[in-house]
């Protein structure tokens, strides 16, 4: 597989007081197309920090990303955000939705920025919030809905514009056990089907049970990347969790979303 | 574009208590505006067209020569053929009627005591046509009896200063158009009170052909022209121009307004008060809605870096927070015209009274008159004034730094 995402060499320093702290040290990493990858590690190991690199929201002290050989470091801002508008989709720990939008609106909001036409929008909107499970609610503002609800919403949101690279930050720290394990799923899922690249931090062991490769860090520096064989047995999918009634049943959330995208 | 219409709108009632604390804000600045701007217009209205039924009329011809330099002998740069003149302009649409005016200068004298006077001389009955009317006056008007005694009015002042009442006669003294001095006896039928110590002191009136007798000369200082509404002036003077310049003699024509010494100086006054509150709306608005916005932006802190790490450009944030501003302009502008309005009908029917002013003897109706152009004026104020003072919140808002944004709590 190719490579696409490449950090070389990156630190990372933020001012404290009158002195640094190395929040990356070093930090040499590879990620292939289609990977199910988590970045794990203890608070303050620098994982968020790595993510927010790897997503172009924020910039190395030194060393350098590229995402699909493009050195970000070389772009301009505006070419900065039309990467992460076109490449990245972000999934965060507290949500992050619009609260005056509806679901289906947030799901649509990345869309609107990337400018497709409305009946595009609406298509695609359908098709992603049917492959979270969350049609029924499409029209449901995120204070009437669960927070598993939301965070499926959130993920939805992130697929919609079939980026390369989906990114989350510690997604399930704000779920309960039977809601994470449903995203789990549920992001598993939609990497197989649709080959989405799927990038993750978190200290979360029933995320980390189901996925393929593990990179750990610690004080800012990768102290392992292991690739793990178990959770690629296609058995840990449930599909049916997410809407029993669903006349696809049978077929994956993300192979609906595959077929209408 | 709708959708992000729709965004800004839905943000705008995001906290309710704090957009309507900012509505009633904006509308109440507005509705003051309203009522502040409706009274002075009223007032300027009531003052315009009392200055002009007094006796200015909406227009009045001049020969060319009256504002190019003084009179040598009396009324040498007068109108000659004036009645050819008035016939002239009687004709045209709106025009009321015509009335022929001297303005003369002499001494009167109760036979024992002198003083100067400054005359002015009328046709009472085309003044009658017109609707023009003394204020103040005690007595009775000018009646243009043919023959007999000439009968005069004149000013509070000049009465005191002369110890004369109404029935009692003065003799007036004035240089005739061939510079020989000549006089005629008056008989006082009406002392008025203008409320102008200075005009009051030196006021007299006599008929056209008292004054005519008086000067030996049958011309007339200027006409004076009176239409159908005022709104119509502009559009009579355009149709009199080209009817003017057949005349044997250069005339010229001068709107009311040109000659409203008076009223001008009050309109500029009132302008300046109506500026002065505008100034102080717009910048209790803009610096009232700074705070509310930037309140707004420090909340939407992670909403915003969420926004801008999805790839939404900065410029959008930038615009996003002016529209929320500008809708919030628009919305207090529609309760403040609402509002004003309300109001402003509620005390028109309460049926108040303003102490009267100087040279009225009645109080005058408070009134607030329902100006569209100061309502759009207003609104437009406000409006402006919110999407100037989302300037600044919304440039910080786009100048987030993401990562920064994203951890906000």
């Amino acid at each position: 597989m190719d490579d696409l995402v490449t950090v070389e060499a990156v630190s990372r320093q933020f001012p404290l007081d009158h002195n640094y702290v190395r929040a990356l040290d070093n930090v040499n990493l590879r990620i292939a197309a289609g990977e199910f990858l988590a970045i794990a590690g203890p608070s303050g190991s620098g994982k968020s920090t790595l993510l927010n690199l790897i997503g172009c929201i924020d910039k190395p002290t030194t060393g350098r990303i590229l995402i699909e050989g493009t050195d970000t470091s070389t772009l301009s801002p505006s070419r900065l955000t039309a990467l992460r508008r076109v490449k990245i989709g972000f999934v965060f720990q507290t949500f992050n939705l619009i609260p005056v939008f509806t679901a289906a609106e947030n799901v649509e909001f990345p869309l609107l920025v990337q400018g497709f036409s409305s009946q595009e929008r609406r298509t695609r909107v359908a098709a992603a919030l049917e492959s979270v499970g969350l049609s029924p609610r499409a029209n449901h503002r995120p204070d009437l809905l669960s927070g598993g609800e939301r965070q499926r919403v959130a993920v939805a949101r992130a697929i919609v514009h079939r980026p390369a690279l989906v990114l989350a930050d510690e997604p399930t720290a704000n779920l309960d056990t039977h809601n994470a394990t449903q995203l789990i799923d549920l992001m598993h899922d939609l990497n197989r089907t649709l080959g989405l690249t799927f990038l993750f931090s978190t200290h979360d062991q029933r995320l980390l049970e189901h996925t393929d490769r593990i990179v750990r860090l610690t004080d800012g520096q990768i102290v392992s990347d292991t690739h793990t064989a178990e959770s690629l047995n296609p058995n840990v999918l449930n599909p049916q969790v997410f809407n029993p009634q669903d006349s696809n049943q049978g077929a994956s959330h993300g192979q609906v979303l595959a077929a209408r995208l | 574009m709708a959708k992000f219409l729709l965004l800004a709108f839905r943000n705008v009632f995001r906290n309710r208590r704090r957009t309507i604390m900012t509505l009633i804000m904006v509308g109440g600045g507005v509705t003051g505006l309203l009522l502040a701007g409706g009274y002075f217009a009223f007032m300027t209205r009531g003052l315009r067209e009392d200055t002009i039924n007094a006796g200015l009329g909406h227009l009045q011809i001049f020969t060319a020569d009256h504002f190019k330099r003084d009179e040598v002998r009396v009324l040498d740069s007068g109108i000659e053929n004036w009645r050819q003149v008035a016939a002239t302009v009687s004709s045209a649409p709106h025009v009321r009627g015509v009335a022929p005016r001297i303005e003369f200068y002499g001494m009167a004298s109760n036979g024992t005591k002198a003083a100067g006077f400054m005359g002015s001389a009328v046709d009472p009955t085309a003044e009658k046509g017109l609707g023009f009317r003394s204020r103040g006056l005690t007595g009775r008007d000018l009646d243009a009896k043919p023959g007999g005694e000439v009968e005069a009015i004149i000013g509070t002042g000049l009465a005191k200063s002369m110890n004369v009442k109404v029935g009692d006669g003065l003799t007036l003294l004035a240089m005739t158009s061939d510079g020989a001095l000549n006089g005629v006896d008056v008989e006082i039928v009406g002392i008025v009170n203008s409320g102008i110590s200075e005009l009051d002191a030196r006021y007299l009136r006599i008929t056209l052909p008292a004054a005519q007798r008086l000067l030996q000369s049958d011309r007339v200082t200027n006409l004076v022209v009176g239409l159908d509404s005022t709104r119509n002036t502009d559009l009579v003077y355009t149709e009199l121009i080209p009817r003017l310049r057949g005349l044997s003699q250069e005339m010229t024509l001068k709107k009311w307004i040109d000659l409203a010494t008076y009223y001008k100086q009050v309109n500029t006054l009132f302008n300046s008060i109506f500026l002065f509150m505008g100034v102080i709306v717009f910048f209790m608005v803009l610096m009232s809605s700074v705070n509310t916005l930037l309140m707004a932006m420090l909340e939407r802190t992670r909403e915003i870096g969420t926004m801008l790490a999805m790839g939404t450009p900065r410029i959008w944030i930038v615009a996003l927070f002016m529209l929320e501003a500008t809708l919030l302009g628009v919305m207090g502008a529609i309760v403040g015209v609402v509002g004003g309005n309300f109001l402003g009908v509620i005390l028109n029917s309460a049926g108040l009274h303003m102490p009267p002013p100087p040279g009225y003897s009645v109080p005058i109706a408070f009134k607030v008159l329902h100006v569209p152009a100061i309502m759009a004026g207003s609104s437009i104020l406000v409006i402006f004034s919110l999407a100037l003072s989302s300037i600044f919140p919304a440039i910080r808002a786009s100048r987030l730094q993401i990562a920064e944004a994203l951890a906000h709590v």
